[in-house]
């Protein structure tokens, strides 16, 4: 075949491919929010999308490549949230000689503290740079920590009773922060000091392609850490735990590993979402935002490959946002029949879902099976050995 | 010839079920050992609890003379003894290729190596090699590049073994390598572990079709609710009394 003809059968793939037509479709309801709402909601969604690629990523390597029942993601997100509320604030007013200990989270002090570091923040682009890497860095850490303690009890207990086990750790954090004040202000959400003050009424159009680097810099260590032994070992798990441990891996280490990294990299996102909306809410932080959606977005893009992951948050986020806007304008008539468009959000996650289950269980983008070292030295590495035959 | 594996008075028993009974077997160097006997009577429950997906209940079990008793599969693993199940347990999201690799050691398998190719590439390299030179001896050479989930039966018991190779095992224990396999199927699968024998590997294999299977075997032992009935080589064993007895029922008295 010509190379002509070898790069017509490929675009003919693609244009084929369900990638492509999703991408079709995502680009028609975002033109459509564009003309009808204007800027201001595309930009939240772009926002939404980083963030929550992020966090389903984070989910896929876990429940998608090594198998485990990760039912708790709000754990991790809720681990690099709080650690965003709670210390590089307290790090700011400790050089600044405000007060920084239980008092910086009460409501009547951090309201006053929390503009008085955004000034000195907005004054200078080395310190705002400065602490949104600090931010990233302490909610990485601290959803690493909670990554290898939601590891211990994961030594006995494994598919059903662990999702469970996450599930109630996950709600558990989120209770904790609720009614212990010191943290993150308890039921009065404190302040997050913002790095992207210094942009003024620009903020959001820098928050977009800064969050989309991050996402897209852990898109490429995830993709380089799927495609490695330790990848393999992750998916040999999954696989079957039996035959993983006969073939000489030590389960319990690799499933922490897997833990670990998940959870650091969800807290990232958790960090991030919190300094876009520039507080934390104990209380926001539901299972239902960020476990179950997670999961949705996962399932509908693909189990097992991160490209799917991005197309199915892009287009779920783009469903919930219109959701969410015109729900009571286009669905209002629910109303009178009784029904509360509120639930609407419910029902297209349960709908999704169902839909994923019974018509696409691999999802959209399916994972390809191929070895784990690239193609071209794959191919070296056959073609010596036949020779030798 | 040197002891591989001795199983001391294993003992296992499940909430009052003696599943197996004071067993002693021992398995010698570059040998095809067979163990017998009908469902039920313990075959698999000793291999597990020599292999250390169970914890024998009394009694212990060496291996090179190292006391393993207890052991986890993956420590048991590094010191040469593997293991095939009964169904075969294939890393079905791996290729034919993966899954042998999947039991080589490479630095690649660190956290923080991982991410960086230029850290295992080379080892990978040298693995896939290896790994070829095994499914080659195994037969798979030719599906190096299919997913698992595409072979068929037989050649998932082969894929099994090849598992089994690629740890640089000296003992690899068979759970029924011929189960529900057809008998032509049967007879080149035991010819390739015979020819593994030949190149020095000792074999453990648990296996009903005695009629496929015996011709190859260097010594049996053949168990019945959970104790040892008899053992010798092929042709004692089967001649047995006992043996048939368990296997074709006590003889009708004529009339």
């Amino acid at each position: 075949m010509s190379t002509h003809g070898h790069f017509a059968e490929k675009f003919k793939d693609i244009l084929l491919g369900r990638a492509f037509h999703m991408s079709l479709i995502i680009f028609v309801l975002l033109a459509f929010l564009y003309f009808s709402g204007g800027t201001s909601i595309i930009l939240s969604i772009l926002i939404q999308v980083a963030v929550f690629s992020i966090i389903t990523m984070s989910l896929n390597l876990e429940a998608g490549y090594t198998g485990i029942p990760q039912f708790g993601r709000v754990a991790a997100v809720i681990a690099g949230a709080f650690a965003v509320g709670a210390i590089p604030g307290r790090i700011m007013a400790f050089f600044m000689s405000l007060p920084y200990g239980a008092e910086y989270a009460s409501d009547t002090v951090n309201v006053k503290l929390v503009p008085q570091i955004n000034a000195v923040l907005a004054g200078s682009w080395l310190l705002s740079l400065g602490f949104l890497l600090m931010c990233i860095v302490i909610a990485g850490a601290a959803g690493a920590l909670v990554g290898w303690l939601i590891s211990r009890p994961a030594i006995r207990l494994k598919e059903a009773y662990l999702g469970i086990s996450m599930l109630a750790i996950g709600d558990f954090l989120m209770w904790v922060g609720h009614n212990w004040n010191i943290i993150v202000g308890g039921s009065v959400p404190v302040y997050v000091p913002d790095p992207f003050r210094i942009f003024g009424a620009a903020r959001f159009n820098v928050i977009v392609p800064a969050f989309f680097l991050i996402a897209i810099i852990i898109f490429i260590y995830l993709n380089r850490l799927v495609k490695s032994p330790l990848g393999r070992n992750f998916r040999m798990l999954r696989d079957n735990e039996l035959s993983a441990s006969a073939a000489g891996l030590d389960i319990v280490k690799v499933r922490t590993q897997s833990l670990v990294i998940g959870a650091c990299i969800a807290a990232i996102g958790g960090g991030l979402y919190v300094i876009y909306t520039g507080s934390v809410a104990a209380i926001g932080m539901t299972r239902l935002t960020f476990t179950f959606w997670p999961w949705a977005y996962m399932m509908l893009g693909a189990i097992g490959s991160n490209v799917g992951v991005f197309l199915g948050v892009f287009l779920l986020t783009i469903l919930r946002t219109m959701i969410i806007i015109y729900r009571s304008q286009w669905f209002g008539f629910l109303q009178a029949a009784g029904i509360d468009p509120l639930w609407l959000e419910y029902t297209l996650l349960g709908a999704v879902i169902i839909i994923v289950i019974l018509f696409l269980p691999y999802g959209l983008v399916p994972e390809k099976v191929r070895p784990m070292l690239p193609a071209n030295r794959v191919k070296k590495v056959i073609s010596q050995k036949q020779m030798q035959t | 010839m040197k002891n591989m594996l001795v199983a001391e008075n294993v003992t296992k028993t499940f909430d009052g079920l003696v599943a197996v009974n004071r067993v002693n077997i021992v398995v010698k160097e570059n040998t095809f050992t067979m163990l017998i006997g009908p469902n039920g009577c313990g075959k698999t429950t000793l291999i597990n609890c020599c292999t250390g997906i169970l914890k024998p209940t009394s009694g212990r079990v060496l291996f090179e003379d190292i006391d393993i008793t207890g052991w986890k599969p993956h420590e048991i693993y590094r010191v040469g003894f593997v293991r095939s199940f009964q169904i075969p347990l294939p890393f079905i999201g791996l290729t034919v290729i993966d899954n042998v690799l999947g039991a080589m050691r490479n630095p690649g398998e660190a956290p923080f190596k991982a991410p960086l190719l230029k850290k295992w590439a080379h080892v990978e390299e040298e693995n896939m090699s290896r790994a070829m030179d095994i499914l080659a001896r195994v037969g798979l050479e030719k599906h190096w590049d299919l997913p698992s989930s595409a072979l068929g039966a037989a050649q998932l018991k082969m894929l099994e073994v090849a598992k089994g190779l690629s740890s640089g095992a000296k003992l690899i224990a068979l759970d029924e390598p011929i189960g529900g396999v057809d008998p032509a199927s049967a007879h080149e699968i035991l010819s390739h572990v015979s020819r593994l024998k030949e190149e020095g590997l000792t074999f453990l294999v648990v296996e009903h079709r005695i009629d496929i299977a015996a011709p190859f075997a260097d010594y049996i032992y053949a168990m019945e609710l959970g104790t040892l009935i008899s053992e010798g080589p092929p042709d004692k064993v089967l001649n047995d009394p006992k043996v048939i007895e368990v296997y074709l029922g006590k003889e009708v008295e004529a009339c």
